[in-house]
């Protein structure tokens, strides 16, 4: 099902690197994600086997404890993105805003806050490889850098929309996600199913109804007049698009 | 208002007692220099018109005896004395003068100078202060009377009206001096009651100085020992309660992956809603013991829009109420702010509304003259006893134990809620609707 959609054109077990300090984590997440979803895992418990897995191996995303023994994993972030662009989900503490704000700009590509869903986590690693592997829209340098479009700013380490007036407004993590979509890939028109996707795992219920929800909300947030929508405009046949030249800074 | 003799502040009473003693003795010190003085005026009194008795007796002693009429009605003339020579001792209705008077009148004429061989032979003394008149009758040498009636002025102890007026600022002026003394005095108890009042309000507030009287700076030193234990004993709750939802967040991901093993997929949900109530425990655990020290900065932000927001996420986590969720008021606000803290006190707030009441109408006011802003959460649920309404502020007071097993909370929704507001100059307050259910008043300074 799921599985499909994302690993379609990818080589067919993506590698991942785990690293947490807790072995009985470790191990329960490795099992979990190759035996439920057939992915290839290798679990480290620290910055410096992290160091030497990734030098000996090829890996396709890393999921980075931040609270780690010894070297923290800020600084394992750091390091990785000096190496190299891996995609990065990190695992921070509830409610320890600064270590996830800090991991989202150094370039970290997602977060589940711990104690975290493992299927959220799931979600999350299939989301971020799925644009990692979208040659595209992979970003160089450009990771995290703030958007602005029509006079809103999209400040994704902050995971946070000013509007034009610089007043934050606030957003559901599922309105941030589609919000991030639609603007990355701006003018461009994203279907319900690459929609849909982004919803799983960050909200309950039925996702086709969400999807159409949570765009009637954010155009409500946009002050974009629903039933003549000039910034996400409804593509006949099923889709989304956001009508906006995007400047990133 | 009735008016109260003793009044209630402390600096008034102990004023109204200094003031009260001190025209106490004020009065008991004019009485005292009064009856002295009366005393002083009387022996002057006495002297004076000795004085001139005496020398009356002189002079008609010296005159023959055939002359001595002319003499006295000559003496009479334009006199206050009444003077006759007689053959015998006055007669008069006034009483005999006692003798310890009589012994001062005596001792006067004595000293008035009259010659020794012309000593008295007979002296009578009738009247006195009392009677405001004085009759002496005084034996001539040879057996003849001479009566002196003499009319004894009243004496005057106020004869000066500035002694008076003198004494009255006197007073006037020691009352105002104690006034503002014992105000001075008492002001450190006021200190203290304040001191107390903020500690209460919020347990960081600064320590007292502990400067002024020995007994005021030891209380004051008291007060700040007691704050101290306190702010320690909040302290180590909060870090007990953090390490613990610290400690938790492990087992609980463990426990989360492990769910994911089970087969049997009832059972699977089941233990994956019981370890999210668990998780919720936690979070609310750990927002509790972080909001005491906050450190999220204070941004601009749209109020409307995050009130709407906590709204669409409430409606999101119980499909069966969205429909019973209504926002009320502008469609945008911006307000200086915690975005996160104020998210969570308004999602408290809401949370406690539906699974409550059933339902929830959250409405904005526009910012009053004072400046300050209105946001009210209603619903229409049994509402809250009368006895409960203030303790369910209290940290881990989970109104009766019937609804707690299905909202599953800690008790420390409305806690964090007033934690977060009272940190943003705010505050929360409580009351049953007249039409069932609570209404949750919370002001912001806009």
């Amino acid at each position: 099902m799921e599985s499909a959609i994302c690993n379609g054109d990818m080589e067919p077990a993506p590698h991942i690197l785990v690293v947490d300090d807790d072995r009985e984590i470790r191990d329960l997440l490795a099992r979990f994600l190759v035996e439920k979803h057939q992915m290839r895992v290798t679990a480290v418990r620290d910055a410096r086997e992290a160091r030497r897995a990734f030098a000996n191996g090829h890996y396709h995303l890393v999921v980075l404890d931040l609270m780690l023994p010894g070297e923290s994993g800020i600084d394992l972030a750091r390091w990785l993105r000096g190496q190299s662009d891996i995609p990065i989900v990190m695992l921070t503490a509830m409610g320890e805003e600064t270590d996830r704000i800090i991991g989202l700009e150094l370039g970290a590509d997602d977060y589940v806050s711990k104690p975290f869903n493992p299927r959220e986590l799931l979600a999350r690693i299939r989301a971020v490889l799925r644009r990692a592997g979208d040659t595209v829209e992979r970003r160089s340098e450009a990771n995290n850098r703030n958007m602005r479009f029509a006079g809103w700013t999209l400040e994704p380490a902050r995971r946070r929309l000013l509007n034009p007036d610089g007043a934050e407004v606030a957003l559901t993590g599922g309105e941030y996600d589609l919000l991030v979509a639609l603007v990355d890939r701006a003018n461009r028109v994203l279907t319900r199913d690459m929609l849909l996707d982004l919803l799983r795992g960050r909200q309950a219920g039925p996702f086709d109804r969400a999807i159409d929800v949570a765009i009637s909300r954010l155009r409500r947030k946009l002050e974009d007049d629903g039933r003549n929508a000039q910034l996400i405009k409804t593509v006949r046949g099923g889709g989304y698009v956001l009508a906006a030249t995007v400047e990133r800074a | 208002m009735r008016f109260r003799v003793w009044p209630r502040s402390l600096a008034a009473r102990t004023a109204l007692v200094l003031i009260a003693g001190l025209v106490v003795v004020q009065i008991a010190g004019l009485g005292i220099h009064a009856s002295d003085r009366i005393e002083v005026l009387r022996l002057a009194q006495a002297r004076a018109l000795a004085i001139r008795i005496a020398g009356i007796y002189r002079t008609v002693v010296l005159t023959f005896p055939e002359n001595r009429q002319t003499v006295v009605d000559e003496l009479r003339h334009g006199s206050d004395l009444d003077v006759q020579v007689s053959d015998a001792p006055p007669i008069t209705d006034l009483p005999r003068m006692p003798p310890i008077g009589q012994s001062l009148w005596r001792v006067n004429l004595n000293l008035s100078g009259v010659p020794p061989p012309q000593h008295w032979r007979g002296v009578e003394i009738f009247g006195g202060p009392r009677s405001r008149q004085i009759v002496i009758g005084l034996r001539m040498p040879d057996g003849e009377w001479l009566n002196v009636r003499a009319p004894l002025g009243l004496v005057r102890p106020w004869h000066s009206p500035a002694y008076l007026a003198a004494f009255l600022l006197m007073t006037i002026a020691a009352a105002g001096l104690t006034l503002w003394a014992v105000r001075r005095l008492t002001k450190p108890v006021r200190t203290l009651a304040a001191a107390a009042e903020a500690l209460g309000r919020d347990v960081n507030s600064p320590p007292l100085p502990e400067n002024g009287p020995s007994e005021v700076a030891t209380a004051a030193a008291a007060f700040n020992t007691m704050a101290a234990r306190i702010r320690r004993f909040v302290q180590d709750r909060t870090e007990l309660l953090t390490a613990i939802g610290h400690d938790l967040r492990t087992p609980i991901t463990r426990l989360k992956l492990r769910a994911e093993f089970v087969e049997d997929d009832e059972q699977r949900a089941k233990m994956l809603a019981d370890v999210e109530e668990l998780e919720a425990m936690v979070s609310a655990t750990l927002a509790f013991g972080r909001d005491a020290r906050t450190t999220e900065p204070v941004v601009p932000l749209d109020l409307a829009e995050l009130l709407r927001t906590v709204l669409d996420e409430a409606g999101d986590a119980h499909p069966d109420v969205a429909a019973m969720l209504h926002y009320d008021g502008p469609a945008h606000m911006t307000v200086r702010a915690r975005p996160l803290g104020l998210k969570r006190a308004f999602a408290n707030l809401v949370t406690n509304a539906v699974n409550y009441g059933g339902c929830a109408r959250v409405t904005l006011q526009p910012p009053s003259d004072s400046g300050t802003l209105v946001i009210e959460v209603e619903d229409e649920g049994p509402g809250i006893a009368p006895g409960e309404l203030d303790r369910v502020f209290e940290p881990f007071h989970r109104g009766e134990p019937s609804r707690s097993r299905e909202t599953g909370g800690v008790g420390l929704g409305l806690p964090i809620a007033r934690n977060i507001l009272r940190a943003h100059g705010g505050d929360v307050t409580l009351a049953n609707r007249p039409a069932g259910g609570v209404k949750v008043t919370v002001t912001l300074p806009a």
